[in-house]
């Protein structure tokens, strides 16, 4: 809101500079984002907050000022013209012919006069510089005058062509089905019977409270003027306005409440202006009142505590009662001692003590408040997963990885690509997951059931940047549907990864080697081992975004937690990668839940180990873990212990097969152990395993 | 000691120390110039020892193509060994002699064989000597490293700014006996609206601002939902920060992104007053910036809290004084204020805008409305609240541009915050 300086001085004495006025605003929280020079004027630019429409005016900017300077307003705003029109008294019964409410549940208040024989014209310099001083453009002596009430006491008004009116009178009601109107921007409206209109005796001749029809608007030949004055209903002003896409400063002003007794004084204001500007004489006045508002009324029992005890502040009662006066905030002493506050007509924010609180606040000062810090309760505390994923993320990063933070909500195209952590969709519903009724970012209007099309969208937006070694990381939350009448939507704490091209070290700028499904198999044993479970189970599994082979499940202590491996073709090449992508995703919400297994200390070795290195020929269906189960089964009391030592295919190993290397170390607690048991025992297991697995080692 | 032969009595003697003098001066002239270099340098360090005669060595020699490093030369020693000191040599012979001399002879002689026998050890020991210590040296230098190249360990990695801020902040507010709190990011409007006072008709609520699930559940448009939720499971007195995301209909441009994280903090309790909330907001602050920050409570309106503030601090950068000094060069040269040729000025302070003043968050004291909607006596209790954005945070702390940068998770963005 531009508010001139020069033009707050018409209305109250001020001592204070241009400047000094601005930080005086600012300090009471008007704040003057900036400050311009027009002329000989400074022009103010105050960022306003909602509740206070009433500082939409220079009147209003003027009210602060009154309790900022002490200084009471002239007993009348100074005038151009000494000689004040006189307004023409309406007979009432007869109002209802010239202006009719239908519907006073939308227009509380309507006044109209009539100007006749007045001369449309250009404005008088002093009134275009005005306008241009706070950036409006002048178009007519008329159009401007209405313009230049409203900035002057903050009450919207229009001018209507009064011989272009259908039997020359105002009908305010709901919009009929059908009706539509030109507004004065020269759209074409639909309308639709939750709009207010400004009617004529056939049709709308005006938004009503929004903006005025271009057929019925003042021209360069219009003779007689009806002037509209009115308050309306702020939520029906917002709702029309939204639901036209049409803001005007004048819906601005009604949607946040406009001061409905200071009507007949605009009126009359701008009656005046147009009669010495415009000549013309005045002719009747009509005001329709059917819808009062009552003035909020705030008892106190004693204000002056009440701001001691919400701001700390000691402010005397007087002081306190001179400042809420000067806003216009009148006080009555009850029977009880108690005060009773009365809220005037342009304030809508005032409804309880509190408000009272901060009206005196604001002027006593904010900066007066002292600063203090609270005394001592308790110890702080974090969330209790936090040091756990602190630990998580610093693991990942100390192992190369970025962290990544995508937006929650994903394309649709997404749909069905991925299989998300277990536990979460429930796959009962047809309607699996949440989606946003719209989205400011195009078809991104799903709730992401996981993270990974974030990070692969990270992934491709690193490659198209000439990054091709990368490992991002993501902890946020996913989403999806539970079943149920009215239940909310489940939201749960993932864990994501995302891998592709080499393995860099730090500040050499080629990589070392390739990342396999090892690397991400590797950062996920690195991130469950930070949150307490160094010893998860990786199953191979069938996972749809992953490639067959190159896929596991993700266990603890036999539970499903998640999922990782090499990222299917498909989704590979919808994305153009080229080098090989692998990703995992695990339900941290789950595994933070789960206890952490203690540590159990097992007493040294007293007796050395025997270690057998043996290398198997297996199927590649013959994993590891298989070989190993197999031994442990086999309950070799001695044999304490199956490492991996190497795998490899290639050169010496048929086709289709694999050389695995294992360890297996022989000890025993009691003894040192003798060739001959090792050899016993060790001869034992690769029966067993030669009988359950075919495999042998290598010749 | 003398490879002199003039020093030796006996012919004989005489001969053979002139035998192994052409020797070593065979075996000298088949050094590299820069190797014979080395020879002459580490000679004079052992001159004391030895004497194979300066002014042979210094002139009239002839430069081969041999490394005293090497094998061939090493071989050659080695065989100059045997040749001179071992069964078949010279000297063993004269030793022989000794015996057969006569009484008169023998001592004169002996001492004779002796000296030169002496000699001998002695030359062809520093002969090997120097290969040896030409071995060490040249293994020395094959063996020489770059230092400077970058050492073997993984990359390292680099947590969001978002999360490095949030962890810092967190640190401080746990530190002064606040607890952490989060809770659901999908809402209802109960929690995201109705119980922050915000009244149905209220501009914040309509759905320009809020994304609404079709199932008609907001995604919570502050973290302020947190509050309410925390009220009504930890009652009071409650000292809670809660950091999360929220969602809010903004297209994205350089100055807005549809989700962002907010930190909103509440105290509640018998006594509390606006001061605490200045003391608090100034002190986190303080610990965050430095001791020297100030802050600037400004009048507000927030649905949630009355009275309302919004809040400013001194600039970190400019220390409020709107201005920053910087260096104009004059033409190229170096950026070295200590020895470019320039101008020293001052410029528009950038995260500040030139006022000195940083506007962070809104604050104020919790409206009645939003304890009584948890079940707290606004008479008996009053508490402040205050919230602020993070990436409006990290934007100005880190100097970033361009806000769509935090969620892009760009490697060359995220891999410069630590
Ligand atoms: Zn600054």
């Amino acid at each position: 809101m531009n508010i001139s300086y020069n033009w707050l001085k018409d209305l109250i004495n001020i001592e204070l500079s241009a400047d000094e006025t601005a930080a005086a605003l600012t300090r009471v929280g008007l704040a003057v984002e900036g400050i311009h020079a027009f002329g000989d004027d400074k022009v103010f630019d105050i960022d306003l907050t909602s509740n206070r429409p009433d500082c939409l005016s220079h009147l209003g900017v003027a009210r602060e000022l009154r309790v900022i300077t002490g200084n009471a307003f002239p007993a009348k705003p100074r005038s151009r013209e000494e000689d004040a029109a006189e307004a023409v008294p309406f007979p009432s019964l007869l109002a209802p012919d010239v202006v009719k409410i239908e519907d006073p549940d939308l227009c509380y208040r309507f006044t109209a006069r009539i100007i006749r024989g007045v001369k449309i014209g250009p404005s008088p310099e002093w009134l275009v510089k005005r306008l241009e001083s706070v950036g409006e453009r002048s178009i007519n002596n008329v159009a401007d005058i209405t313009n230049y009430v409203m900035l002057e006491l903050g009450q919207p008004m229009h001018a209507f062509d009064l011989d272009k009116l259908a039997e020359k009178r105002i009908v305010v009601r709901r919009a009929k089905p059908g009706e539509g109107i030109t507004t004065l921007d020269e759209v074409e409206r639909k309308l639709d019977e939750s709009m207010l209109t400004i009617c004529d005796a056939e049709k709308p001749v005006a938004v009503g409270g929004v903006m005025g029809g271009l057929e019925s608007s003042i021209t360069e030949s219009t003779v007689n003027v009806l002037l509209e004055v009115a308050y309306f209903d702020r939520s029906s002003i917002r709702h029309t306005s939204r639901k036209l896409g049409l803001a005007t400063e004048a819906s601005y002003r009604f949607e946040r409440g406009v001061d409905i007794e200071n009507l007949s004084r605009a009126s009359d204001r701008a009656a005046e202006l147009i009669v010495e500007l415009a000549g013309g004489r005045l002719d009747d006045f009509v005001d329709v009142y059917p819808n009062r508002l009552t003035a909020p009324v705030v008892v106190s029992n004693d204000i002056s505590r009440a701001v001691r005890r919400l701001t700390g502040l000691d402010v005397p009662v007087n002081e306190c009662l001179r400042i809420l006066t000067g806003l216009g905030i009148t006080s009555e002493k009850q029977d009880d001692s108690s005060l009773r506050f009365t809220s005037p007509t342009w304030r809508h924010d005032i409804a309880i003590e509190e408000d009272l609180v901060e009206e005196v606040a604001r002027h006593a000062g904010y900066e007066n408040i002292a600063n203090e810090l609270p005394p001592a309760f308790e110890a702080g505390e974090y969330q209790a997963s936090e040091a756990r994923k602190k630990l998580l993320r610093q693991k990942l990063a100390d192992i190369g990885f970025d962290e990544a933070i995508s937006y929650s909500f994903i394309d649709t195209k997404f749909d069905g690509q991925y299989e998300p952590v277990p536990g979460i969709v429930d796959e009962k519903l047809d309607d699996k997951f949440v989606t946003l009724r719209d989205s400011v970012i195009e078809a991104a209007v799903r709730m992401r059931p996981t993270l990974l099309p974030g990070l692969l969208d990270s992934i491709r937006f690193n490659l198209n940047h000439q990054r091709r070694d990368l490992k991002l990381f993501e902890i946020g939350k996913i989403f999806a549907n539970s079943a149920g009448e009215n239940s909310m939507p489940a939201e749960r704490e993932v864990f994501g990864l995302a891998i592709t091209g080499g393995e860099l070290l730090q500040k050499h700028l080629e990589p070392v080697r390739a990342l396999d499904f090892y690397d991400a198999k590797g950062a996920v044993e690195a991130a469950l081992e930070a949150v307490g479970f160094p010893s998860a189970e990786f199953r191979v599994s069938e996972i749809d975004h992953l490639r067959l082979g190159q896929s596991a499940g993700v266990y603890i202590d036999g539970g499903l937690v998640g999922s990782v491996g090499r990222l299917n073709e498909a989704i590979s090449a919808s994305y153009k990668f080229r080098a090989p992508v692998f990703v995992a995703e695990i339900d941290l919400e789950a595994v933070l839940a789960r206890n952490t297994a203690g540590v159990f200390y097992h007493p040294l070795p007293k007796y050395p180990s025997v270690v057998r290195d043996v290398s198997f020929i297996v199927g590649r269906d013959t994993t590891f873990d298989t070989v190993r189960d197999a031994v442990v089964d086999q309950g070799s009391d001695i044999c304490r212990n199956i490492g991996f030592v190497d795998v490899f295919e290639g050169k010496g190993v048929a086709d289709g097969k694999r050389s695995l290397t294992v360890r297996f170390e022989y000890r025993s607690d009691e003894r040192t152990l003798v060739e001959d048991e090792v050899a016993d025992a060790h001869g034992r297991i690769l029966e067993t395993l030669g009988n359950t697995l075919g495999i042998v080692p290598r010749g | 000691m003398n490879i002199e032969t003039e020093s030796f009595t006996f012919d004989d003697v005489k001969a053979e120390a002139k035998e192994y003098q052409r020797w070593v001066a065979e075996t000298l002239d088949t050094l590299t110039r820069p190797a014979f270099e080395r020879f002459m340098h580490f000679y004079l360090d052992h001159a004391s020892v030895l004497d194979f005669g300066e002014e042979r060595l210094s002139s009239g020699h002839i430069f081969g193509g041999t490394e005293p490093s090497q094998n061939e030369w090493i071989d050659r020693i080695e065989a100059g060994r045997v040749r001179f000191t071992g069964r078949k040599s010279g000297i063993a012979k004269l030793k022989s002699k000794v015996g057969q001399l006569s009484l008169e002879e023998r001592p004169l002689f002996g001492e004779d064989v002796r000296k030169l026998g002496k000699l001998l050890d002695y030359s062809l020991e520093f002969l090997i000597n120097f290969a040896r210590n030409e071995v060490v040296e040249n293994e020395t230098e094959r063996n020489r490293l770059d230092v400077t190249l970058p050492g073997r360990r993984p990359r390292t990695g680099h947590l969001h700014p978002i999360t490095i801020l949030r962890q810092k902040i967190e640190d401080i507010f746990v530190s002064m006996g606040y607890a952490i709190e989060d809770d659901r990011e999908i809402e209802t409007d109960y929690y995201n609206f109705d119980a922050l006072n915000i009244p149905e008709n209220h501009p914040a609520r309509e759905s320009q601002d809020t994304f609404y699930t079709t199932e008609g559940f907001a995604l919570r448009s502050q973290t302020s939902t947190v509050q309410i939720r925390a009220m009504e499971r930890r009652g009071v007195p409650i000292r809670i920060i809660a950091p999360g995301k929220v969602f809010r209909r903004d297209t994205p441009d350089m100055t807005h992104v549809p989700m962002f994280h907010q930190i909103e903090g509440l105290c509640v309790d018998k006594g509390i007053t606006m001061a605490h909330l200045k003391g608090t907001v100034t002190e986190w602050l303080k610990r965050l910036f430095g001791d020297d920050t100030v802050t600037r409570f400004r009048p507000s309106y927030f649905p949630f809290t009355e009275p309302s503030a919004e809040f400013d601090f001194s600039c970190f950068k400019c220390h409020g004084t709107g201005t920053v000094g910087s260096w104009q060069k004059a033409g190229g040269g170096q950026d070295d204020p200590q020895t470019a040729a320039g101008t020293q000025q001052t410029e528009r302070c950038r995260p500040c805008k030139g006022s000195g003043w940083i506007e962070l968050g809104g604050s104020g004291m919790v409206h009645p409305n939003v304890l009584k909607g948890v079940g707290i006596d606004p008479q008996a209790y009053s508490g402040f609240a205050f919230g602020f954005g993070l990436e409006r945070m990290a934007a100005l702390m880190f100097n970033i541009d361009d806000i769509r940068h935090m969620f892009e998770n760009d490697v060359r963005f995220l891999e410069q915050f630590r």
